[in-house]
């Protein structure tokens, strides 16, 4: 297998975007030919989880292909729900890693705004199963919060350190220009205050407003390629070295402990033996922190921190941008944004920002490993990338 | 007529799965659709629950209640609860209602009331 | 002459109960004072609207412009029975909210202008509105309609507002939907927030001085950003106007 290197990178804003989903995904990949000085593109992979349903669009990747003018390069959509980007980014790793194109562009997009909140959460329902979940009313916010409810009861964790998550995201997204939360919250204003729940109503018991990610639009791209041609592109050389993916049941009552997130713990077991690394040595990562829950549980599945040690870790300023680990710093899902399909692209965006040394006010000093946790159901499709910057 | 939520029993190791898959998860045994239909047994444990206060829109409530529940016989299911203060871990019993309703289905599943 | 004419174009005012100020903790910890301003704060205000007209974006264009028309036929004397409240923090303008009293019982709500987004600011606002209709002037009941999508899924779903589809609403808009006491006390413990007295050091910040927004809703700077496209699925709008500006710029 070939070494793949990263050689441009683009992105949207995630937030309420009011043009079509095509240029949605057009845009970055646009930023990053121009920024890689790239033109010509061998293969196109775009990761998208609901155009034919929010967008009434199929056939994305022919569409961005063309708009892009980079006919008659290959073109795919790829769907693997919230994974979506991250699974496109793998594809985008398998067709240089064997040889087969120099150079692919992998980008992530949604328009989920198109429909209202309601209609959003039903589409991204969709992914439980059908008739063991769905029929009840289940959502992922409700899956979340069943979750939550175990987790928190065996392993000590508050509303408080759910809090925490929340307000650290919203700080590190005060220094992302592309995040789609610009609001610095307090414990305070969410939690302590006569008004604070109002401010931050239950949602999903006990998840709160604060702990769920807002619903997004936007896109990212990265465009992969060989050491050689990466070179050329003059930027610091950034290797995409592991890349695990797996899976775990449909639903999740039928997981052995629904606390365990089994396919996060493999997923990036397979991604760190990958790239040959421990997960000692990653300087910054990027989890999927949908529901702020979910941060505190990567971070220990991942093998960040023992067992039962996230929020203890999160609580020490660990995880905090100038702690020693900081997990997040764009803000994460919850802060930046959840453009479902690009999500994973968008935390590919973001490291690979951080291991250039171009992340600016929120940059992470020395890293030079990075990891992204792309989060597809619940828990039952993980897809886990490594980054190592070289030199 | 009593309703039930039926499980999937594998003809070669007896490994009960709910919901159906082609293959059983235990043995792993290939040959199409070989599993006795056992109806899942209506009495078990909260395992955790949720109060979810944006059910999707087709749900008249202001709330909906949903928990997993570990049953006798040591398989789970998700459902709905109407049970005002679930705690975890208490016992519980279900009855077999209709859950959902669009246009001209209507969905039945396990509804679960304090034991 | 002069004098007269003002005489017979200017109505007669009722006397209102005054709004008693409140104040509230945001989920970013600062404190938001919701007080009525007065007919000489107009003047303090109107800066601050103007800049929204021009953002061409969630429909701030049409309720700024609308906003703007409204609080300055209120401080012309030209709407009778108008109020306006100003939600600030720290002095900064960061929502106005107006209405008018159609009769005793009917109160009819006029907009919801928020001049810094997210942390319900807005939310609050309105909520601020509702009171003064149901809890201070004592009406019965309160028409709205709603002008941005935000608005409609805001009130609409957080206060499940009646229909009354047969009365034209004043902004022109009907359907009307009316928020009436029943649904208004069934909201209250959620909705309705915010303490009494405000803190004299507080008011007195709020009172002294409208501060302009810092961080008002802007034009969009992103190019690709226009809304026009929104009605425009080819996109050749945004076409124009990068051809207008230029090409393209960095965001």
């Amino acid at each position: 297998m070939r070494d793949v290197y990263v050689a441009g990178i683009g992105i949207t804003s995630f937030t309420r975007l009011e043009y079509p989903l095509v240029e949605i995904a057009a845009y970055p990949g646009l930023m990053a030919m121009r920024e890689s000085g790239i033109k010509s593109i061998d293969q196109l992979y775009v990761a998208n989880m609901g155009a034919a349903r929010v967008n009434h669009q199929s056939g994305l990747a022919s569409a961005v292909v063309d708009n892009l003018s980079l006919t008659p390069a290959g073109a795919e959509t790829i769907e693997n729900g919230p994974a979506s980007g991250a699974s496109a980014i793998k594809q985008g790793f398998l067709a240089v890693a064997s040889g087969m194109h120099d150079t692919v562009m992998v980008i992530g997009a949604e328009r989920m705004r198109e429909v209202n909140n309601l209609e959003a959460t039903d589409f991204v329902a969709t992914l439980t199963h059908p008739m063991a979940e769905y029929i009840y009313g289940v959502t992922l916010p409700s899956l979340a919060g069943m979750f939550a409810r175990l987790y928190m009861e065996k392993y000590g964790v508050t509303s408080r350190h759910l809090a925490m998550v929340a307000v650290k995201n919203h700080k590190h997204a005060m220094d992302n220009f592309y995040a789609h939360l610009h609001e610095e919250i307090t414990l305070e204003g969410i939690l302590d205050s006569p008004d604070a729940s109002t401010n931050n109503p239950i949602v999903a018991d006990p998840l709160r407003y604060y702990d769920m990610c807002p619903v997004s639009d936007g896109g990212a791209c990265l465009i992969l390629t060989t050491a050689d041609l990466a070179k050329k592109t003059g930027k610091p050389m950034v290797r995409l070295a592991g890349v695990g993916q797996a899976t775990d049941t449909h639903a999740v009552h039928d997981r052995k402990d629904p606390t365990d997130l089994l396919a996060v713990r493999e997923a990036a077991k397979k991604s760190f033996a990958m790239a040959g690394v421990k997960p000692a040595d990653v300087h910054v990562a990027e989890l999927h922190d949908a529901f702020t829950i979910l941060e505190i549980v990567e971070s220990e599945e991942a093998g960040f921190f023992e067992r039962g040690q996230g929020h203890v870790a999160l609580q020490e300023g660990y995880t905090r941008i100038g702690g020693k680990l900081p997990i997040n710093p764009s803000g994460g899902l919850k802060a930046k944004g959840h453009p479902v399909g690009a999500t994973g692209v968008g935390q590919a965006h973001e490291i690979v920002l951080q291991l250039w040394s171009e992340a600016g006010k929120r940059q992470v000093k020395n890293a030079k490993v990075g990891f992204t946790c792309n989060f597809g159901g619940f828990g039952n499709n993980v897809v886990c990338l490594t980054f190592i910057r070289e030199g | 007529m009593e309703r039930n939520i039926y499980a999937y029993k594998c003809k070669r190791c007896g490994h009960v799965q709910y919901p159906y898959r082609t293959i059983c998860r235990n043995c792993h045994e290939n040959d199409h659709n070989e599993f006795d239909i056992v109806p899942l047994p209506k009495k078990g444990k909260l395992l955790t629950f949720t109060h979810l206060f944006n059910p999707p829109s087709d749900f008249s409530t202001v709330f909906l209640s949903l928990g997993i529940v570990e049953l006798e016989d040591g398989s789970r299911i998700t459902g709905q609860l109407s049970i005002e203060r679930p705690t975890i871990g208490m016992h519980v019993r279900a009855n077999v209602e209709v859950v959902r309703k669009d246009e001209y289905n209507q969905y039945y599943g396990m509804v679960f009331y304090e034991a | 002459m002069s004098i007269d004419l003002e005489k017979i174009l200017r109505p007669t005012d009722t006397p209102l109960p005054e709004y008693p100020p409140k104040y509230m903790t945001l989920a970013g910890g600062e404190q938001l004072v919701i007080r009525q301003v007065t007919r000489e704060e107009i003047p303090e205000i109107l800066p601050h609207v103007e800049p929204l007209m021009h953002v061409e974006r969630d429909f701030y264009d049409i309720v700024a412009s609308r906003v703007y028309a409204e609080l300055l036929g209120y401080y012309t004397y030209r709407v009778q029975d108008e109020y306006v409240l100003a939600a600030q923090i720290d002095g900064e303008l960061v929502a106005v909210v107006n209405g008018r009293m159609a009769n005793k019982d009917v109160g009819i709500s006029y907009h919801t202008l928020a001049l810094r987004r997210g942390l319900r600011v807005g939310a609050h606002a309105f909520a601020a509105k509702m009171e003064y209709h149901l809890d201070i002037l004592g009406q019965k009941e309160v028409l709205i309609v709603a002008e941005s999508p935000i608005g409609f899924r805001r009130w609409m779903i957080e206060y499940k507002l009646e229909k009354r589809f047969h009365v034209p609403h004043e902004l022109g808009g009907c359907p009307s939907w009316s928020l009436t006491r029943e649904l208004y006390d069934a909201a209250r413990d959620t909705l309705i927030v915010g303490r009494r007295p405000v803190p004299e050091q507080l008011l007195k910040k709020a009172q002294q001085a409208i501060l302009p927004p810092t961080d008002p809703p802007r034009p969009p700077v992103d190019l690709l950003a226009a809304t026009r496209s929104l009605y425009d699925s080819t996109a050749t709008a945004l076409l124009e106007q990068r051809k207008k500006l230029g090409g393209l710029r960095d965001a």
